[in-house]
């Protein structure tokens, strides 16, 4: 018994082994009408995946394919793997993944290629079995694009400061390093705060509007916080209203919606910025269907949808595409998200 | 009994001396720490880390040791933020407290059975039950952030004064949930002082057998001590998410190591018997002043874990120093106990 099941996983690994990058063509014979094109989010009940299916269902409606989400009922590695062996079952053409765990992945994204399927992914930048896999932006573009927001609010100049998770956040410290980067390229008359360059809120709301307060105290002239994790925003936010500092002092930064619509509205947070999972979804079935009637994929790829119109692959990579797609939030369009 | 009591007071002076050189350090750096709005900054800071060292002081001195109250407090501020947001609740912020108490004393009474009655570790039980409790809000409940109901938002933004710092013009609010921190203070006081079954918490950690010889229901204190411990958890969830006036799943997990430090600084000892509700304010005091300090004092972000270490290190063996100190002392004089 231990001995068969020992045999069967060293099958499966072979299997996993053997069957990266067959096939990179892709091109569908069957006639478009037919083809059934299926996204797997991580989670279908997250309300970030129920944005990401508006996109999928927007793509169906625009184009008339058969374009559909499929996910698992929580976020978990073996029933999304469940999911997309049921879907290869059912014969679908395409398969845009957002994965779990990359790596629990890949035997089985490897048969759904093995079959002729076309796989792409999302937010997966190190998966092996997959056609093309596509971020939504660069993130030292991103962060100049969070320095541009909090310069705009600023009056492109005083003293700022930014604020990260935690230092050994990676994403977080490349935004930030991204938006002073640009700021001592682009806005001569803003400071950073050399004192306290990197301020860390490790995430929490709490922690964020603490830290917050002492900065203020400490630092009479800081105009600005620039955050990157998404509690970063809010919690400054909150800071800044409790000691009276609206319209004196300002903060730009990562943000859900519906977290920080109090503060988007009462004016205190000028803008929150984010990427919309419905962009993603769309962009990931744009993909599809061009692997499907066999176009070319090339740097400089046009999904025809804003932030994905001039797609670069990553430095170095065949498979990463970029693309910047983030977005603003303000007062004006908050309510028009719903998540 | 009194003679030890009145030893672990022997280090009380010794936290508050080092909070009054931490104060002074503050002030020298940064002109800020004698304001009226830093003072209510640290005040509101400290009311959940306090709630909860209250708990953890009572299960120390019995013997104990809990890391579950972070796990208990999450998961019954989450469930009953979901009940009343679900059924559109919109009455008075008392029930909320209540269930959310209720809950508390739900899981407290899961660790007082396997501790009390079944006699198990202490510090096994509640890693066990913490890690289910978490479980059961990941899983059954699939826990995200989620808003609290407007009763709660609208006790969240109540506020019993709001200090200006009349230097910057800056202003805090001191919230009204420091009432709930100083009536748990004051039952807590008046239970360990005035009732056999507080005598009982700390009979039970200085001798289980000689509390059981004296008389003393050794299982019943501890089913006590677990039950109200879990409750007062329930409570400090919800005080927590009334006053970030959000449901947040998993942002007091991790807290207990902090708890329990500042429990330990003011000078409640790990064995269990001794321990006062004083020497643990100033524990949390210790502790808050230190972590919403840094900034002020001028330390930079990579540098802050290894200075909050070295308080740490230095308070709690300053502490040890003492009472080891004292030990002698009481040896070589010969007086005993």
């Amino acid at each position: 018994m231990k001995k068969g099941l020992v045999k069967l996983l060293a099958l499966l690994l072979v299997l996993a082994v053997a069957t990266p990058l067959v096939a990179q063509v892709g091109k569908s014979s069957k006639p478009s009408k037919d083809w059934k094109i299926a996204l797997v989010p991580k989670d279908s009940t997250n309300a970030w995946f129920v944005r990401m299916e508006v996109g999928v269902k927007q793509y169906a409606k625009d184009t008339g394919l058969n374009a559909f989400q499929k996910g698992p009922a929580k976020t978990d590695a073996a029933m999304q793997a469940q999911v997309i062996q049921d879907l290869i079952a059912q014969g679908v053409d395409a398969i845009c993944v957002v994965p779990v765990d990359p790596a629990a992945l890949e035997p089985v994204l490897g048969e759904a290629l093995k079959k002729g399927i076309v796989v792409v992914t999302h937010e997966a930048s190190f998966q092996e079995n997959t056609m093309y896999d596509i971020e939504a932006f660069n993130n030292a573009d991103y962060g100049a694009f969070i320095m541009d927001n909090l310069a705009k609010a600023m009056g492109q100049k005083g003293l700022y400061t930014t604020m990260v998770g935690h230092v050994t956040n990676a994403s977080h410290n490349e935004w930030a390093d991204g938006g002073v980067a640009h700021q001592k390229a682009t806005y001569p008359g803003m400071t950073l705060l050399a004192a306290e360059p990197r301020v860390e809120s490790e995430d929490n709301l709490e922690k964020a509007y603490e830290r917050a307060k002492e900065l203020f105290k400490k630092y009479p002239n800081l105009k600005g916080i620039m955050g990157t994790s998404s509690k970063d925003a809010p919690g400054v936010a909150r800071a800044i209203e409790e000691m009276g500092l609206k319209g004196k002092v300002f903060v730009s930064g990562t943000g859900l919606p519906n977290e920080n619509k109090t503060f988007l509205k009462d004016g205190t947070l000028a803008a929150a910025t984010l990427w919309d999972p419905k962009d993603a979804g769309y962009a990931l079935c744009s993909l599809a269907t061009k692997i499907l009637k066999g176009e070319p994929i090339a740097d400089g790829l046009n999904l025809k949808l804003k932030g994905y119109e001039s797609m670069h692959f990553a430095p170095g990579s065949k498979k990463v595409l970029l693309g910047s797609g983030w977005i603003v939030i303000d007062k004006k369009n908050v309510d028009s998200f719903g998540f | 009994m009194i003679n030890m009591r009145r030893m672990a007071k022997r280090s009380e002076p010794y936290v508050f001396g080092a909070i009054v050189l931490l104060c002074l350090l503050i002030q020298v750096q940064s002109k800020q720490f004698f304001t009226g709005n830093n003072l209510v900054d640290l005040a509101r800071s400290m009311i959940v880390p306090a709630l909860f060292s209250i708990g953890a002081m009572m299960v120390i001195v019995s013997g104990g040791i809990d890391v579950s109250f972070p796990a208990i407090a999450s998961l019954a501020m989450y469930a009953t933020d979901r009940i009343l947001l679900n059924v559109n609740y919109s009455g008075n912020v008392m029930l909320a407290y209540a269930m959310a108490a209720g809950f508390g004393l739900a899981m407290g009474a899961v660790n007082a059975l396997l501790i009390g009655v079944l006699r198990l570790p202490t510090l096994v039980v509640t890693l066990g039950t913490s890690s289910l409790f978490t479980g059961i809000m990941q899983g059954a409940l699939a826990a995200s952030e989620s808003p609290v109901p407007p009763s709660i938002l609208a006790h969240g933004k109540e506020k019993l004064f709001t200090a200006t710092n009349t230097q910057l013009g800056l202003t805090s609010d001191m919230p009204s949930q420091i009432l709930i921190l100083l009536g748990a203070l004051l039952l807590v006081f008046l239970l360990l002082r005035y009732t056999m079954l507080g005598r009982g918490i700390y009979a039970i950690g200085g001798d289980e057998a000689a509390a059981r010889r004296a008389g003393f229901n050794v299982v019943g204190v501890k089913v006590f001590i677990y039950c109200f411990v879990g409750a007062m958890a329930g409570v400090t969830g919800m005080v927590r998410a009334s006053m970030m006036m959000n449901a947040h799943p998993t942002n007091l997990l991790g807290m207990e190591m902090t708890v329990i430090a500042a429990v330990v600084l003011g000078g409640t000892r790990v064995t269990g018997g001794l321990g006062t509700l004083t020497g643990t304010m100033l524990g949390v005091a210790l502790m808050i002043i230190l972590s919403n300090s840094l900034i002020l004092i001028g330390i930079p972000t990579y540098w802050t874990r290894v200075f909050t270490g070295a308080v740490i290190i230095i308070g709690t063996g300053v502490t040890a120093w003492q009472a080891g100190g004292s030990g002698r002392r009481l040896a070589s004089s010969g007086t005993g106990l």
